[in-house]
């Protein structure tokens, strides 16, 4: 089980786990009663929201060719 | 030679940069391409556009990448010092808090969509250490699961979360310096 009090560094190592696996009931709950008390990593966390977004929208910005030769050789 | 070769021949560079980016190697980059090619030339066929004709390549390419990252698997996990580095004694101390907080990245929903961005996205996951880089890439381009890396590659998944770890760690920290701190007015 996993303890409720985590430090921000294995706060840290759980939200970047969750961007290649779902999280379990009980890893969601601590996570969000640290970030309760943790200004620090609830930045983190939106930090890694608005990479999350910007990875999917730069994907498809690569993959669409909506500029398709503008490459550097 | 006929509009679609001239055509497929345009998009070349473009293919070699995305291919490099994700085998970091350019001998596997340009088999991976000239296979694209090859496959492309096999069956031609219409598109209304560059564009179209693109996403099509693209969609070859990603096939071909994966087929040479299975092919060199045993050079392409080998880690240079580099990727061994962990950022996370340098952002965490002893006690496992923050030595210095995340700083506020702001609303940057409309900046993201900028040419410039992905410019500067692009230029740092390219300046990953080359492991990282090739399993990031295979996460966040090809779209893979972390047990198809593991597969493709013959690691563990406990080597692949840590680089992914580091990986994810190192990219945030260069769009901080170079995008999110760059950007704000002093």
């Amino acid at each position: 089980m996993t303890p409720l009090r985590l430090t921000c560094r294995e706060v840290t190592r759980l939200v970047l786990e969750g961007e290649e696996r779902s999280l379990s009931v009980s890893e969601r709950v601590v996570l969000r009663l640290h970030w309760l008390a943790c200004d620090g990593c609830t930045r983190f966390r939106r930090q890694m929201q608005t990479m999350r977004g910007a990875l999917d929208r730069w994907r498809q910005y690569r993959d669409g060719g909506d500029d398709a030769s503008s490459g550097s050789a | 030679m006929t509009d679609f070769a001239r055509d497929v021949e345009a998009l070349r560079p473009q293919l070699m940069r995305f291919a490099r980016t994700q085998l970091r190697n350019d001998a596997w980059a340009e088999d991976a391409v000239s296979d694209t090619l090859l496959a492309a030339l096999e069956r031609p066929q219409s598109f209304s556009g560059l564009s179209q004709l693109k996403t099509w390549l693209v969609g070859i390419l990603k096939h071909k990448v994966v087929d040479q990252l299975r092919r060199h698997s045993r050079e392409a996990t080998v880690l240079v010092s580099e990727d061994g580095e962990d950022l996370d004694e340098a952002l965490f101390d002893e006690l496992g808090h923050w030595r210095e907080s995340p700083p506020d990245w702001g609303d940057p929903v409309s900046s993201l969509g900028q040419r410039q961005f992905f410019e500067v996205l692009e230029a740092c996951v390219e300046q990953l250490p080359p492991v990282q880089g090739r399993v990031f890439m295979m996460r966040e381009w090809l779209e893979l699961e972390t047990d198809e890396i593991c597969k493709e590659l013959s690691i563990t998944a406990t080597n692949l979360w840590v680089l992914l770890h580091r990986a994810r760690l190192r990219l945030r920290e260069c769009l901080q310096t170079r995008w999110f701190t760059a950007r704000r007015p002093a």
